[in-house]
């Protein structure tokens, strides 16, 4: 086991190296600074040169990466230019809405789709079965932005039941921090249920016709027994697979729907830096996020062998 | 084994969060309970909420009112920070923090005497220190402070005497002093002398509310200045008059999803949403619970390449003015006539000073036949021109796609470049690059301050132009000023170096509960309040 995360984590250096020159790359090659996103559309072209100096920014592009890179080592992830105030200090201010939302989604995304995938699988063929999964065929194809809107209208606008957007931290009180998350959390979950509950429909139905459960049946078992216990069980990895795969979507920020409901979350941070063109913050933001979707992805991993005794990680 | 306790982890998460949500499901209506006994006292005594939220566009760059010419953070800031003159309704300068000022016999210098007593945020008082300190580093980082009133300097005579001298005598001093682009805020010397060039990062005034705290990318905190000596006992008249404050809290919050701001004012989450798009106006006029005011936002203007390419040719350029129809760029770009206006004045057309039609034989021609007749006169073969533009700004966009149709119609070659908009402003400064573009951009209160003779704007490099900035500002009286104004707007429509397209409203929704808040350069929300 330890052998397997020692190799998976030293593997993340050359994905990592390549992603950050990438980015690096990128956001230098485009034209722009932030100096005229300080000074705005009125500056002229000495000023904006005169900041570029004092930022650090007329540097060769070898040695900002270096520098950058020799800083990351030790920890610090340089200073948002435009936000003046250090680039880690900045992703900690953001993360934490970005997760909360991650979170709500994805429990709004298991409690409808595990039980509807297992409804579907079970009652194959039938009405309800073609109806669960048209429904989750349009919500596959559904923007959640588009039903974001929808929800922003009718629930905020004309029930007046919860707040159409903004944002209170969990200080604040858990229905302060919740009320504000609900409409784009069901707006995200929903669509992530769409493909949740096709995968777990799929994968019941695979293992619901294996003899393993004629034998359960045959021994006379409670049929939730046969489905939940023998069944689902079974047929978990899969599911276990996308769910961790959407929750890596959801956490890297869901840049529409934080833009839609103005939730200061990382979707949201990198948007305003690329406008802003805040190096710093873009190269942070970028390597924090490639860093947790391959962490979450590692974690996913590990946890077949948690799920299903029979897979041995470190036997490779 | 393990499975079953990750499956337990999971589902108590899941039960908490049922609890939570169901438990606190009844909430609104409880809410919807208290507002309902709110409107019941209200027949009787009217209450007022002690916040006010404001959906600002984005999230200004930085507070420090000197560096930036960010609406946002100027509409902000000026709740903090007060200057030593101020513009009144009527564009005038009138005294804030200075009591009054004396002008010497040969114009080039100002006493400014300083009202005593005023306190900043920080408690100290303010002296002639700190006004000197702030004036002078105002005078090397406002850009138009730079041009306009080079090696000038401000000196302390005693403790609440300070006096300017400038180069040259000229009529606008008072009036850059007041202007609010880029407007000189007085703070406490200390902070002047620790500032770094990226702007400083403690925001002390003496203004009616103090600053309290900035979330990033969500809003910006002020609170009331309940120790705030006014500046003015006169009824509120622009940025004059007596500042109340009856909101303890004020909050700035950065809402860039118009949609959402939309939305927001709607429900009362927000009493002033900043920016209404054209589209949303009609949604938004039938609604009961909104107020929709609008104000001179500024001037379409499209800036030709007088330095390099094929513009250079001033007949080119003459033939494209000739082709325009301004009446169907504005129409595409702002959509509904009442938002519009059409006036060759480079100026807002209220500002009765500077407002002229010179140069209106050259304005909104709509010949293609003249201008097909002009390019012909040059030479014109077919060459390709470039016009710039981003659709970060949604009009600028619109009004360069519509212009592209017209010069084709006269048989020119035309091709459109659309960048996000740091990559415009980049682009711009590089004249190989474009032959055209559109830009809007906000008033100016005097004509040397106007982008459109600025070199470094759009690359007018032209003498004629130099000398009457100088004959303007060294006019003796206001109606000369304006003979030597008029002459030069006239010569910019003959020189064709750029042209006004239309002039346009900017739209504010506030909800009715709003009062005492006005729209006069920026939203002015010091005297707003709303009832509960």
């Amino acid at each position: 086991m330890l052998a397997y995360i020692t190799k998976r984590l030293l593997s993340l250096i050359p994905v990592l190296a390549v992603v950050t020159i990438a980015i690096f790359l990128i956001i230098h090659i485009t034209p722009g600074n932030p100096a005229a996103a300080i000074l705005g559309m009125e500056a002229s072209e000495e000023e904006i040169q005169q900041l570029n100096q004092d930022l650090g920014l007329d540097r060769p592009i070898l040695e900002q990466y270096t520098s950058w890179v020799a800083n990351v080592f030790k920890g610090d992830l340089g200073d948002s230019i435009f936000m003046k105030q250090p680039v880690s200090e900045a992703i900690a201010e953001h993360i934490t809405p970005t997760l909360s939302l991650a979170i709500l989604a994805q429990v709004i995304a298991i409690l409808l789709a595990i039980p509807f995938g297992i409804i579907a699988a079970y009652k194959r063929g039938s009405i309800a079965d073609y109806t669960l999964m048209g429904i989750s065929l349009l919500g596959m194809a559904l923007p959640s932005f588009l039903l974001g809107l929808f929800l922003m209208l009718f629930v905020g606008v004309k029930l007046q039941w919860l707040p159409v957007a903004g944002y209170e931290p969990l200080s604040s009180g858990l229905w302060e921090h919740m009320k504000y998350l609900i409409l784009p959390g069901i707006s995200l979950g929903t669509i992530q249920a769409a493909l949740i509950t096709r995968m777990t429909r799929s994968s019941m139905l695979e293992v619901l016709n294996l003899n393993f459960i004629k034998t359960a049946r045959s021994k006379g078992l409670h049929e939730m027994k046969v489905l939940f216990k023998h069944a689902f069980r079974s047929a978990f990895l899969p599911i276990l697979t996308v769910i961790g795969q959407t929750f890596g979507t959801l956490v890297t920020g869901a840049v529409v729907v934080e833009a839609i409901f103005n939730i200061p979350g990382l979707g949201q941070l990198i948007l305003n830096s690329i406008a802003r063109r805040d190096f710093a913050v873009i190269q942070g933001v970028v390597l924090v996020v490639t860093l947790m979707y391959v962490t979450i992805n590692l974690i996913i991993d590990l946890l077949y062998g948690a799920v299903d005794p029979r897979v041995r990680l470190d036997r490779k | 084994m393990k499975a079953r306790k990750l499956g337990l982890l999971l589902s108590s998460i899941v039960l908490m969060l049922l609890i939570a949500a169901c438990g606190n499901g009844s909430d609104p209506a409880a809410e919807g309970a208290a507002e309902d006994k709110g409107s019941e006292k209200q027949a009787e005594q009217q209450e007022y909420k002690d916040e006010l939220n404001i959906a600002l566009t984005a999230q200004p760059p930085t507070l420090d009112t000197a560096l930036t010419v960010s609406a946002v953070a100027l509409d902000t800031a000026g709740n903090i920070f007060e200057q030593l003159y101020t513009l009144n309704a009527n564009y005038e300068p009138v005294p804030a923090l200075a009591e009054s000022v004396e002008r010497s016999e040969d114009g080039l210098t100002y006493t400014f005497a300083l009202r005593q007593g005023v306190n900043f945020h920080n408690g100290k008082e303010m002296t002639s220190e700190d006004v000197v300190a702030s004036m002078n580093r105002w005078l090397v980082t406002s850009s138009r402070a730079k041009v306009l009133l080079t090696n000038a300097k401000f000196e302390a005579v005693d403790t609440y005497t300070v006096k300017l001298t400038v180069e040259t005598p000229t009529s606008d001093v008072l009036i850059l002093i007041a202007s609010q682009a880029q407007f000189p805020s007085i703070m406490p010397k200390e902070i002047v002398d620790a500032a770094p060039a990226d702007g400083i990062k403690e925001y002390i005034g003496t203004g009616p509310y103090k600053f309290q705290e900035w979330k990033q990318d969500q809003y910006i905190h002020l609170v009331r200045n309940d120790d705030y000596q006014q500046v003015s006992d006169a009824e509120p008249s622009g940025f004059d008059g007596r500042k109340e404050a009856p909101a303890k809290d004020l909050y700035f919050h950065f809402v860039t999803d118009h949609s959402t701001r939309i939305a927001g004012v709607k429900t009362g989450q927000y009493d002033v949403a900043d920016s209404i798009p054209i589209e949303s106006y009609d949604e938004l006029a039938a609604d009961n619970n909104i107020n929709l005011l609008s104000f001179p936002g500024g001037a379409l203007t499209a800036f030709f390449n007088t330095s390099e390419g094929l513009l250079k040719d001033v007949k080119i350029r003459q033939a494209i003015l000739a082709a325009f129809n301004n009446e169907e760029i504005m129409l595409a770009s702002f959509a509904k006539p009442d938002l519009y206006s059409l006036a060759p004045g480079y100026l807002n057309t209220n500002q009765v000073q500077w407002s002229t039609e010179a140069g209106a034989e050259y304005y909104n021609q709509s010949n293609p036949e003249k201008a097909k007749q002009l390019l012909q006169e040059a030479g014109y073969n077919g060459e390709e021109i470039t016009l710039l533009t981003t659709k970060d700004y949604n009009e600028m966009y619109t009004a360069t796609l519509v212009i592209q149709e017209q010069l084709r119609q006269i048989g020119m070659n035309v091709k459109v470049e659309n960048f996000d908009f740091p990559t415009f402003l980049e682009t711009k400064n590089d004249r190989s690059k474009w032959d055209i573009f559109v830009a809007s951009t906000g008033y100016q209160l005097t004509p040397p301050q106007l982008l459109a003779v600025n070199p470094d704007w759009a690359g007018l490099d032209n003498e004629t132009v130099k000398q009457a900035l100088i004959d303007i500002r060294g006019a003796a009286t206001p109606e000369a000023a304006k003979q030597e104004w008029e002459k030069l707007q006239g010569f910019l429509y003959e020189f064709a170096s750029s042209t006004v397209i239309g002039h346009y409203n900017g739209v504010v929704a506030t909800t009715k509960k709003l009062e005492g808040f006005e729209l006069f350069e920026a939203p002015v929300v010091w005297n707003a309040k709303v009832a509960k």
